[in-house]
């Protein structure tokens, strides 16, 4: 049972911040590999988000996320008061263009981050 | 283990440190068609979720897609 008090809180937070990250560390010093992708991936985007590091109460914070979303794991984003994912689907809608269109923004032509992005893209494919 | 909560699914591993602690792993399963993304990685994790509470597992990239 998650603790109330951070349980609203944490509501509150979502409901005031259009694009929110709860993260491992801040976004000029990620602590953990896959918020840093989602990290990466925002910085490439002409996007104002709010961060909120989960490390100084992980536990409880699991617990409400879980309550809230069903989801366990950081970083988490939401827009618009909604679970969009973690690293993983924040990446692959990045690359389908849909968190852009989700974000209200334009899709930056330049990749989040180069080496990340480079080793998971499709080989060149010749018509 | 993954293939054993969604029968039919195809599944690929990979070992992403060679560690074996952080994996990648492709699903794609009958079970995800008409799931959002969310639906999808929810019911992978919970397959996998022993193996983490155990520790065994400590990071999961995920993809998924319906199979069908």
């Amino acid at each position: 049972m998650a603790d109330a008090e951070l349980k609203q809180k944490v509501e509150e937070l979502i409901a005031a911040n259009p694009v929110l990250l709860f993260m491992k560390g801040v976004p000029e010093a990620p602590r953990c590999g896959f918020s840093m992708r989602v990290v990466q991936v925002l910085d490439s985007m002409d996007v104002e988000y709010g961060a909120i590091d989960v490390l100084p109460a992980l536990q409880p914070l699991r617990e409400v996320t879980t309550e809230i979303s069903d989801w366990q794991t950081f970083p988490q984003l939401y827009v618009n008061g909604k679970l969009l994912g973690g690293a993983d689907i924040v990446e692959e809608m990045f690359d389908s263009g849909e968190l852009a269109e989700a974000l209200g923004v334009e899709q930056p032509e330049a990749a989040p981050a180069p080496a990340a992005t480079l080793a998971q893209s499709p080989p060149l494919q010749v018509e | 283990m993954i293939e054993a909560a969604l029968p039919g699914a195809k599944v690929e591993v990979a070992d992403e440190t060679g560690t074996g602690d952080h994996l990648r792993a492709t699903v794609s399963a009958p079970q995800f068609e008409g799931l959002s993304r969310l639906d999808q990685h929810r019911l992978v994790k919970a397959a996998v979720k022993p193996r983490f509470d155990d520790g065994v597992i400590h990071a999961l990239s995920l993809k998924t897609e319906p199979l069908g």
